[in-house]
């Protein structure tokens, strides 16, 4: 690999900042007690309590899986603040009163959040460690009777709803950290699109962990009714700390007849610098149960940030005609490790499900693709088509696949298809042959393999994922 | 030192192998080959449908029985002996529950392939394999393996001297008797540089029964040597099959081998290739037709460890009734093996709708210059020939076992070997009720 | 056309290069003038291919010795993509394939570099679709071709029309043909031939470098170069590229006297 070109990829991290909030920051540690101060501390009822509890009790009793392609020092669990919130000012009347060294932040970050809601008509629910700052648009959703706002509110003024669908996709007892997350969740986004609504806009929400050491377990709840549809925008960025960060949110989406939920993710926490040092861990469990008739769930995904990556978002296809749809980029660089993918179960008759990964390795980074394809002996007529294609990016990284197949109805059609390409010297001076440098080489090999999964995304989110990775991986190729 | 986890199925079974007593041996590094695996198997234990590589394939049935080894092998009829040979000439090697029979072996050819069987395993013989046997299949974690190499009362090794070429194939026939007992046949197959040869390896029983086969042929492919290999599995319709494969390839040799599973109850096959040296090539080919409540369960790993290989692999399988077919395809592309190129295909058909296939083809790279690519579908006969066979005036049952042949054939036409190709041409129309 | 006023395009002296530390290029020397077009011929292996990359700029190769101007000069200073800006361009003789980037794309970014570097005005897409079905025709190329991705899955025929399309659309100064004749039948040589016979003019100049005779029975060179053990050891005009063909390579060194009685 030339100069120019690891040049072009090790540039600093431009999100590396720490915003000084004074934040109510709760002991470290994580026992029942702990867990009774945030459900107080947040004013719950009894049964989500006792939710909390049974989840943790199970926790205890689970081990850290290990079977992932990722290595990391064993997490302290008791090392960690499971509580962290900016103090509580006056009540704010509009963005004015908003903490202006927090909008400084935003600034910083290329999101002037009133600005872009008003112009790309993107309702923004900040969320600022843990707990919901500022949310606009609500007045204009509820018009249309949706509902979005921070789990916590939800939990206040929509129990029921809550109580009715919490853990249903994704039970408290699922997998090791998302009965850490179902104990000790702080915030998160509700949204509930209501029969027959199309939702207007596409609902946003930026999520900023801020706090050294102050684990983050977001919970999102997302339901359309019968013909409902909504396309959710979720995007993170990060500032840079030398100490790791634990990430470990949960996100279950339910989709009734004919519903319809888009989930978008821009994932850029921060990596860790050039050695590998500092970084978030996200080990994140995502899942949508595409419930009714001819329901679909759809997530797409660009992973850039973050030291570990581990999530699968998931669907189960259980409504008969039923889609699942998982369109993935993931890039690593240095240091970094992604280990990611989907599971597809089908369930239901002639569900469909398509499969979209695209895998960028750099620098000494590994990149895993892991995927599960079921077909459930009900699932007759089931279909799945599944492309996974790895690109490396000099000698010392590496690109795996791992794809499950497991069929148990002879009516399905399973499609996988796998292969590798690279940005290498020739391609380079190929371009460099023809006049174009390096950067704009590799901006457009880049594109040119991502361009399925980007065609998936919001165009203002595209146009972001684009910068994003050109701007992940200046420097590495040449 | 690992932790011993002691399996009591292990424990008896070695306890019931000592009782038997220790079959003696003339090669001191085989008797620290031996004692090194027993030492191992202390660590090890059956794996389980909890391990990741055993996830599908349940064999805790296994445990029901403690087959003993064959002491004294019966021999059938001078008819069914024939009935399994080839017609063309070959070397051929015969074994029945897991023992050497000189008696039903012949050598046709000019005198220039070594054959030696373990128990006179001297001179030139031994010479010539000691760096090799034991040291290409890994027992370190593979418990089978370990148990195989532990006993290795009985088995053959084939060396073909540098740039001799043996025209007539050499055919390993392993015969069960149909007895319930165990037989761990060991095979090493050393071709030296720019030798060729075709070896047919094929697993036959004479009569029904339950009984457990647990082999291990390793094969080194030296530098521009050429190995064809050909293995049948024909076992009888209750019995285990457990194997493992372990082949070297050096610098621009070339193996190709076809790899057929058809009987036994539950049979487990392991292929390792190490393309060790740079250039080299391998053509792995499979199929897999099973019925009834046959489980099949092929795992290949190919290994790129030096630059400029190539692999090809194509692996079908055709599951029927309340069959469950199992496919795990490993690539590995290690670092600076640059200039790999990979290519794995495996199709999988479902007859009924009872029948069940696991897939789980992978690729793991480490080096950035290489193409590899690996493609998996599962699915029905394709609608589209199947219309056009009915019209074209073809029952649609007959259409569909025409299609389901044809499936089938492409492996088997990569069968080189005429009178076997036939017959196993014979086999899956009969299988599949074309005739 | 050789006209001895014209202007010296590429002048190269004692040009010694390395790849991975073995010396390939060991001391060559050629001066190229504007309107003239050289062939550079010699067996497998004799550097001449290396020759074509180091002109290029290709950063497998290192300049350990010599000079290398080009109209006045120095090359060794310029980034590959600088050399093409200043109207260097190389047909490869392996293209690359580029997965992903649509041709048109890729050709268009090209052009318009090309163009902005020359202070000449960019074109935006749909401008440039007229104008280069415009040069496809000369190559007699399917139009289908532009939607597809750089190189993917074209036959070697193809790559090599491509790559001539490339050199008519960025109209560089001197051209270096690669064994541009290799893999390519009868009929696609002649098309190829005749493209970049129409592309050839007094202002620029051309380096065919190739193994066969058969190229340059279309492309008629002014100047034929043999090279061997990476130093050029004959000069003379076209006829040596016959008497190569008829004698082998060998001929050269058991028949001294006739080639040196070539002109």
């Amino acid at each position: 690999m030339s100069a120019a070109l690891q040049n072009l990829v090790n540039q600093p991290y431009k999100h590396g900042f720490v915003t000084n909030i004074e934040s109510d920051i709760a002991p470290k540690g994580l026992n029942e007690d702990i867990i009774r101060l945030i459900s107080s501390k947040k004013n719950e009822p009894e049964w989500l309590l006792t939710f909390r509890l049974e989840a943790y009790r199970r926790w205890l009793n689970m081990i850290e899986p290990t079977w992932q392609n990722v290595k990391y020092p064993k997490i302290n669990f008791q090392n960690i603040s499971y509580y962290s919130a900016p103090k509580p000012k006056k009540k704010l009347a509009s963005m004015d009163e908003v903490d202006p060294e927090l909008l400084r932040t935003f600034e910083k970050l290329g999101i002037p959040m009133h600005e872009r809601a008003a112009l790309a008509g993107v309702a923004v629910d900040v969320i600022f460690d843990s707990v919901s700052v500022a949310t606009t648009y609500k007045e204009k959703l509820a018009e249309v009777g949706i509902i979005f706002c921070s789990i916590s509110e939800a939990v206040q003024r929509y129990p029921e709803l809550i109580r009715q669908y919490l853990g249903t996709v994704v039970p408290p007892g699922d997998n090791y950290y998302a009965a850490l997350n179902s104990a000790v969740f702080t915030d998160g986004s509700f949204c509930f699109i209501p029969k027959g609504v199309k939702c207007p806009m596409d609902l946003s929400t930026y999520f900023r962990i801020n706090t050294e050491e102050s684990g983050q377990f977001e919970r999102t709840l997302i339901i359309a009714e019968e013909g409902a549809s909504v396309s959710y925008l979720e995007g993170c960025t990060a500032p840079r700390f030398d100490t790791n960060q634990l990430h470990a949110a949960v996100v279950e989406l339910i989709a009734l007849d004919d519903a319809d939920i888009k989930y978008s993710t821009v994932q850029n926490w921060y990596a860790g610098d050039e050695n590998g040092v500092g970084g978030i861990y996200n080990f994140v469990t995502k899942r949508g149960l595409a419930k009714g008739r001819n329901s679909r769930i759809s997530w797409t995904q660009v992973e850039t940030g973050s030291a570990i990556t581990w999530k699968y978002p998931s669907c189960i296809l259980r409504g008969e005609n039923s889609v699942g749809e998982f369109y993935s980029v993931a890039v690593t660089n240095h240091h970094q490790q992604a280990d990611t993918g989907t599971k597809m179960i089908h369930i239901g008759p002639n569900t469909r499900s398509t499969i979209v990964s695209k895998g960028i390795s750099a620098g000494q980074s590994n990149s895993s693709y892991r995927g599960l394809v079921r077909i459930t002996p009900t699932a007759r007529n089931a279909r799945n088509y599944s492309q996974c294609d790895s690109m490396l990016i000099g000698s010392q990284c590496g690109a795996h696949t791992f794809p499950y197949i497991q069929v148990q109805n002879n009516s399905a059609q399973v499609e996988h298809e796998a292969s590798t390409s690279k940005i290498g010297e020739d391609q380079l001076f190929y371009f460099a042959q023809r006049g174009i440098d390096a950067e704009e080489a590799v901006s457009m090999i880049i594109n040119g393999f991502c361009k399925e999964v980007f065609q998936q995304l919001p165009l203002e989110f595209a146009v972001e994922a684009t910068k994003l990775l050109s701007f992940k991986l200046e420097g590495s190729v040449g | 030192m690992s932790t011993v986890i002691w399996d009591d199925y292990l424990e008896k079974l070695i306890e019931s192998w000592r009782k038997e007593g220790e079959p003696s041996r003339t090669v001191s590094y085989l008797n620290r080959l031996r004692a090194n695996a027993l030492s191992r198997i202390e660590s090890l234990r059956l794996p389980t449908i909890r391990d990741e590589e055993w996830r599908f394939t349940d064999i805790s049935s296994l445990r029901n029985t403690l087959f003993p080894r064959a002491s004294t092998a019966s021999l059938p009829g001078l008819d069914s002996q024939k009935s399994t040979f080839l017609d063309e000439p070959t070397c051929r090697l015969v074994f029945v529950d897991g023992q050497y029979m000189p008696g039903l072996s012949g050598l046709t050819d000019d005198g220039s392939i070594i054959v030696c069987s373990l128990s006179e395993l001297t001179g030139i013989c031994a010479s010539k394999t000691e760096q090799y046997l034991g040291q290409l299949a890994d027992f370190q974690d593979d418990v089978f393996v370990a148990l195989n190499t532990a006993l290795m009362h009985d088995g053959i090794c084939i060396v073909i001297p540098a740039n001799v070429s043996i025209t007539v194939p050499v055919h390993i026939l392993y015969i069960t008797s149909g007895k319930e007992v165990a037989a761990y046949p060991r095979c090493l197959l050393v071709a030296e540089s720019e030798a060729e040869v075709t070896i047919v390896e094929e697993y036959v029983a004479w009569q029904e029964g339950v009984s457990l086969t647990n082999a291990v042929t390793e094969i080194y492919v030296g530098e521009s040597a050429r190995v064809n290999h050909i293995r049948v599995q024909r076992e009888a319709s209750q019995a285990f099959h457990i194997a493992n494969n372990s082949t070297f390839v050096a610098k621009t040799a070339h193996y190709d081998s076809v790899n057929l599973a058809l009987g036994a109850r539950i049979s487990r096959f392991d292929q390792k290739i190490t393309l060790a040296g740079e250039g080299a090539e391998c053509q792995i080919d499979g199929l897999a037709l099973i019925a009834d409540r046959q489980l099949a369960d092929t795992h290949t790993f190919i290994d790129h460890a030096s630059p400029h290989g190539r692999s090809r692999q194509l692996h079908k399988c055709i599951v029927d009734e309340s069959a469950h077919g199992v496919f795990s395809g490993e690539i590995m592309v290690r670092p600076h093996s640059q200039q790999t190129d990979a290519r794995q295909l495996n199709h999988n058909l479902l007859l009924s709708e009872k029948a069940r296939m696991d897939t789980k083809p992978q690729l793991e790279i480490f080096a950035d210059d290489v193409k590899c690519a690996h493609g998996a579908t599962v699915g029905q006969l394709d609608k589209e020939s199947l219309f056009y066979l009915q019209s074209r005036g073809f029952a649609e049952e007959v259409a569909r076992n025409l299609l389901t042949y044809a499936f089938g054939g492409e492996i088997i036409n990569r069968v080189i070997v005429a009178s076997l190709r036939q017959r196993l041409e014979e086999y899956i129309l009969v299988r599949t009720r074309i005739s | 056309m050789i006209n001895a006023n014209s202007k010296i395009l590429l002048e190269v002296h004692d040009l010694h290069a390395t790849v991975s530390g073995a010396e390939i290029l060991k001391g060559v020397d050629i001066t190229v003038r504007s309107g003239e077009i050289h062939a550079i011929m010699g067996l497998n292996g004799s550097g001449k291919s290396t020759f074509a990359k180091v002109l290029a700029g290709h950063p497998s190769y290192e300049v350990t010795r010599g000079t290398l101007l080009f109209d006045g000069q120095d090359l060794s200073a310029l980034a590959p993509e600088e050399r093409a800006r200043a109207g260097i361009f190389l047909a490869f003789q392996y293209p690359v394939e580029i997965p992903g980037v649509a041709n048109n794309q890729f050709l268009r970014l090209a052009y318009n570099t090309v163009q902005g570097q020359r202070g000449e005005e960019e074109l935006d897409p749909l401008e440039f679709d007229d104008f280069v079905r415009e040069k496809m025709k000369l190559l007699k190329m399917n139009p289908d071709f532009l939607d597809r991705s750089v190189n993917e899955g074209f036959s070697g025929g193809e790559k090599k029309r491509n790559e001539i399309l490339q050199m008519a659309l960025l109209e560089p100064r001197l051209a270096l043909l690669d064994e541009t004749d290799s893999g390519l039948d009868i009929d696609a040589l002649r098309i190829v031939a005749n493209g970049v016979n129409q592309l050839s003019n007094k202002d620029n100049a051309l380096i065919l470098v190739t193994h066969y005779q058969r190229l340059l029975d279309y492309i008629v060179p002014d100047y034929v170069h043999v090279m061997e053990a990476g130093r050029i050891i004959r000069t003379s005009g076209k006829e040596l590229a016959q008497a190569l063909e008829t004698h082998g390579y060998d001929w050269i060194h058991t028949n001294e006297q006739i080639t040196g009685a070539l002109p």
